[in-house]
């Protein structure tokens, strides 16, 4: 008997009280929803002594159906002048359980979060949900709609906004909406947490009072606030370009790459401790260019990388290479025929009118092709990105966006390759230089 | 009177969800990290607040933890649980079978949450694992609804206004909770309830040793009382002066409660008169001490509460007392109130009377005073009201002294407020992992067994005995069975009364019995052996330095001829070193 199909039958959902009679006796409670990934012939019951149990029942009845639950009434958040702008994507930092995979989910809105919060009240706000997505789940089409709403809000008078975001690619969506929204007159800061909200230790409570409070500082950039380290004390703002989650699960896995961060801040002393330059709000117009084009391959260079992998990109519009050290990738530049090269691969990218960009997998520290003969070939195949000590993050969208906006090679060589939003700096300052 | 029990007892495997040892830090470790956070009330799976965490949180505190060099990221709440540990899963397993609980199909991990900060996450992690056992003893069967496995809370340091500081060593140790149902008939029987699980548990031969390593929660309520939870009971023979205490402190309650309802006591009107003029020119010092400080003394009317502060509903502790338990709560270090000899604070009869005047006390009032700062002596002073007018016995939790009385702890948390905890995913209880769950003998079978070792009295020891493990393992590597018995439940325990200090007990008897039996020195010569071994000698060592190697062949020959064949001789100058039967055979043949 398939024990949910019975369950079905005799009218019993979630939430409703049953009884069970198994091999290890008989047992009352609530019926939960039963996580997708566990076995189909259990069922799990709340107890009232409150825990969750997983039963072979034998047989199931109804003892009383689950009282049916108002839905409550969803407002509609109007803008307001003067106040910063909430903007939801989704994410730890809004998530709540999902009982069917048993996993946390993205799915609180910025209104309930405002009702978690009561700090918030410091400052006028107002919210909206953009989508409810795992960081993971978003691209460039997201990037867009995101770009879009964030300069609706600074239409509307907002004074600063505020993005909730994932925080596996929130370092992406900072890069890339730096790049769309140029000249801001309001700060944009990105926030996130990394243990859920349903924590009493989840950081984001302090992530996001910190992330509004920089909202409201004279700061024309966009910016990602993160905890600053494991403490509960003060976060740091990193700039959008230059910012890189560096751990999987610590609350300080943020860190600003080849620069310091733009400041040491903490809400509840009002400190905003600037700690390196920073552009001020804007006093003229916002510079929106918002075309994107996502149709661009990020690679990890690596040993026994085949030259087949790079010619089979020719269906992206870009590509982007994490290549080893300075840049590099296998050559055969010593004339060694062992070496399985895919310079001609990239050179054929090149050649068909498919840009292609260099990163370096290092991560911290700035490309220098022109100092083995591997980087100087590499530069003579047409690969862009010599001098720049932008991450690879900050490369990837910075191709995407610039082939949003022109699909020139000459022209898409130049602007790569001028600092846009402090991606690439002229020099490489001894202060945060790891 | 209804009587149950819940014992907690930490098992010696890795941590619950994480690979790191279960061993304490030394007391000279220092830590290597220490880390400040904050806690914060979640929504719950209804997007509400829970009311009484709410309030808990509004304290604003500050957590600090300090992580030692066996500590991880999970315990660190900087990384998320691993799979629940199958090692502990399966002595749990074990127990419950002993126990005769049935499994459940799936051990679904939940989290408690906790909010004094004694996990870093806010939350303890803990899964019910078989249910519907019972326990067989000499006045009927004891039901024990359910067997769980439990993480333990981090250690506390230190605690002060607004702040707590943990050690995380101890978090996350695996916990077995066994708890009965209210079945158990008096205190002795409690005793014996409490005696056979703690055998049960440690026949496993998995349970963690030493201080703290297991603990009681007795839960009494009386008829007309309430449930009462006691936590910290150390030793299982305090068990029974326990329960007497506390029926007689609910039993006293219900009569004293009767009284102030028929003298109109109820309601206390929270109403504290601030009196700190009064005292401007007091002898009282400890009055006096506190103005100069800046605090105020605050003054609170209990009307009909005349001679029922003082009156002792435990030994030694009076009703007010449990005001004062209250009081507490606000940081305070008490309350002074008119049932107790004033005169010995120095608050002298004419001050007392202006006392009773200022907050408008009559004949058959009482009243009560709190020195300290003006904020913290009105919160002081509303919860010792909130005390007074409980025209109840209320539901605590309470600490156990080691005198057998309690004190205040906490209310009784309601039904624990558990949601699910999505980072450790349901761990089916399948026929593979049953079948290589290892079977323990019944205690019967085991009983059986020691009796043929070990005479009457030292098998019922044995069997009781906390060494029960230990002494099978040193009896299958060899050693004497009666000989390793006395050694570890007579030798060691007088040893340890003299401050000798084992660090390894285990290394240190198989060592000792190892060398025994190779007929290196005399029974007589344990002790001393021990004494040296304690100091990290090897027993060869000790055996040389202290001259302890037994004397035989020649060498006893030599030494009866000087004595003359003189046992009593003999045996005065030489006891550690020669084995009386050895002599007693030299000197038949000598004839």
């Amino acid at each position: 008997m398939d024990i949910f199909e019975d369950l079905k039958k005799k009218g019993i959902s979630v939430g409703d009280r049953v009884r069970l009679v198994c091999a290890s006796g008989e047992f009352e409670g609530l019926l939960m929803p039963r996580p997708v990934t566990a076995d189909p012939s259990v069922i799990v019951v709340k107890l009232d002594s409150g825990y969750n149990t997983g039963l072979k029942p034998s047989s199931v009845t109804l003892v009383e159906k689950a009282a049916q639950r108002k839905a409550s009434p969803t407002e509609k958040e109007k803008p307001a002048k003067g106040a910063v702008a909430i903007l939801g994507c989704g994410g730890t930092i809004a998530s709540k359980i999902e009982y069917k995979t048993g996993a946390v989910y993205p799915s609180i809105t910025p209104k309930e979060l405002r009702m978690a919060f009561p700090d918030l009240e410091r400052w006028k706000i107002h919210s909206r949900q953009l989508f409810s997505l795992f960081s993971e789940d978003m691209n460039s089409g997201h990037w867009r709609i995101l770009a879009d709403a964030i300069e609706e809000e600074i239409k509307q008078g907002s004074k600063g906004v505020v993005v909730m975001h994932g925080t596996d690619t929130m370092t992406y969506t900072s890069a890339a909406i730096s790049y769309m929204l140029q000249g801001l007159p309001v700060p944009v800061v990105f926030v996130g947490s990394q243990r859920s909200s349903d924590r009493p230790s989840s950081e984001n409570e302090m992530n996001l009072l910190n992330s509004v409070f920089a909202a409201t500082q004279d700061l024309g950039e966009v910016a990602v606030c993160m905890h600053a380290s494991s403490n509960d004390d003060f976060c740091h703002l990193h700039r959008g370009t230059r910012v890189r989650k560096m751990h999987t699960s610590r609350r300080d896995a943020f860190h600003s790459i080849s620069s310091l961060p733009i400041a040491a801040l903490d809400y509840r002393t009002d400190r905003f401790d600037l700690l390196s330059e920073h552009k001020p709000r804007n006093k003229g117009r916002l510079s929106a260019k918002k075309g994107i084009n996502g149709n661009v391959a990020l690679i990890y260079v690596h040993p026994n990388i085949k030259p087949e992998l790079i010619s089979r990109l020719d269906s992206y519009d870009g590509v982007v290479l994490a290549g080893t050290g300075l840049g590099h990738v296998p050559t055969e530049a010593l004339g060694d025929k062992s070496v399985k090269s895919i310079l001609k691969p990239i050179k054929e990218l090149v050649s068909s009118g498919i840009p292609v960009v260099m990163s370096s997998q290092c991560i911290s520290g700035r490309l220098c092709m022109r100092v083995y003969r591997t980087g100087r070939m590499l530069i003579d195949a047409g690969v862009i990105g010599d001098g720049a000590d932008w991450t690879p993050e900050a490369a990837y969208t910075k191709l995407c966006w610039v082939l949003g906006q022109t699909k020139h090679m000459k022209e898409i060589s130049s602007m790569m390759m001028e600092n846009i939003a402090g991606e690439i700096s002229d020099r490489s300052a001894l202060e945060g230089s790891l | 009177m209804k009587i149950g029990i819940e014992i907690h007892q930490r098992l010696a495997t890795k941590k619950l969800f994480c690979n790191c040892p279960s061993a304490l830090a030394g007391d000279d470790e220092k830590p290597i990290v220490t880390v400040q956070r904050r806690l914060h009330p979640v929504l719950s799976e209804l997007g509400e607040i829970d009311e009484a965490s709410q309030a808990e949180f509004a304290k604003d505190r500050s957590f600090q933890y300090q992580a030692f060099s066996n500590n991880c990221l999970v315990e660190l709440d900087e990384e998320p649980p691993k799979l629940i540990n199958h090692e502990a899963l399966k002595i749990a397993l074990q127990v419950a079978a002993q126990l005769n609980a049935k499994p459940v199909d799936e051990v679904h991990v939940m989290r408690k949450m906790v909010i004094d900060g004694s996990n870093t996450s806010g939350f303890q992690r803990t899964a019910i694992v078989a249910v519907n056992g019972h326990l067989d003893t000499q006045k009927g069967t004891i039901g024990i609804p359910a067997i769980a496995l439990e993480e333990e809370s981090a250690g506390i340091v230190s605690q002060s206004e607004g702040k707590a500081v943990y050690r995380l060593d101890r978090l996350g140790i695996p916990l077995i909770e066994i708890a009965t149902d209210p079945d158990i008939k008096d205190g002795a029987h409690l005793r014996e309830v409490a005696e056979k699980l703690g055998m049960i548990l440690r026949a496993t031969g998995r349970v963690a040793r030493g201080l703290g390593t297991i603990r009681q929660d007795v839960n009494v309520s009386t008829d007309g009382g309430a449930r009462v939870e006691i936590k910290g009971a150390q030793d299982l023979k305090m068990l029974p002066l326990l329960v007497k205490v506390e029926e007689q402190r609910q039993l006293e309650l219900v009569k004293l409660l009767y009284e102030v309802r028929k003298r109109n006591g109820f309601p206390v009107k929270n109403h504290a008169v601030d009196v700190t003029d009064l005292f401007k020119l007091t002898k009282a010092a400890l009055i006096s001490a506190g103005i100069k400080k800046g605090s105020s003394v605050l003054a609170q009317k209990l009307p009909g509460h005349k001679d029922l502060l003082g009156k002792e509903i435990q030994p030694g502790r009076r009703y007010g007392t449990e005001l004062s338990d209250y009081a507490k709560k606000a940081g305070v270090k008490g309350i002074i109130h008119s049932d107790e000899k004033l005169i010995k604070y120095g608050i002298s009869p004419a001050e007392e009377e202006q006392l009773r005047a200022a907050v408008g006390a009559k004949l058959n009032d009482a009243f009560m005073l709190v020195v300290a700062p003006k904020v913290q002596a009105k919160k002081a002073i509303s919860f010792a009201v909130e005390r007074a007018n409980m025209d109840y016995v209320p539901e605590e939790t309470r600490r156990a002294k080691p005198d057998g009385t309690s004190s205040f702890m906490r209310p009784l948390p309601g039904r624990a407020r558990l949601y699910p905890e999505t980072d450790a995913p349901p761990s089916p209880v399948t026929k593979e992992l049953l079948s290589s769950v290892a079977k323990t003998e019944s205690l019967d079978e085991k009983k059986g067994r020691l009796d043929k070792m070990l005479n009457k009295e030292m098998s019922g020891r044995m069997l009781r005995s906390r060494n029960l493990h230990l002494f099978e393992k040193l009896v299958k590597q060899g050693a004497d069975p009666m000989l390793a018995a006395t050694t570890l439940e007579d030798t060691v325990v007088s040893l340890r009364r003299e401050g000798v200090e084992f660090r390894d007990l285990e290394k240190t008897l198989t060592e000792l019995f190892a060398e025994y039996r190779k007929g290196s020195f005399v029974k007589a010569a344990i002790p001393e052996v021990l004494k040296g071994m304690a100091k990290g000698a090897r027993a060869e060592a000790v055996l040389k330095v202290y001259r302890l190697q037994k004397i035989t062949g020649p060498q006893l020959k030599r030494i009866a001829e000087e004595n003359g064949y003189d046992m009593k001789k003999i045996m005065q100058k030489h006891r550690l070193q020669v084995d009386p039967a050895e002599v007693a055979k030299l000197l038949k043949k000598k004839g």
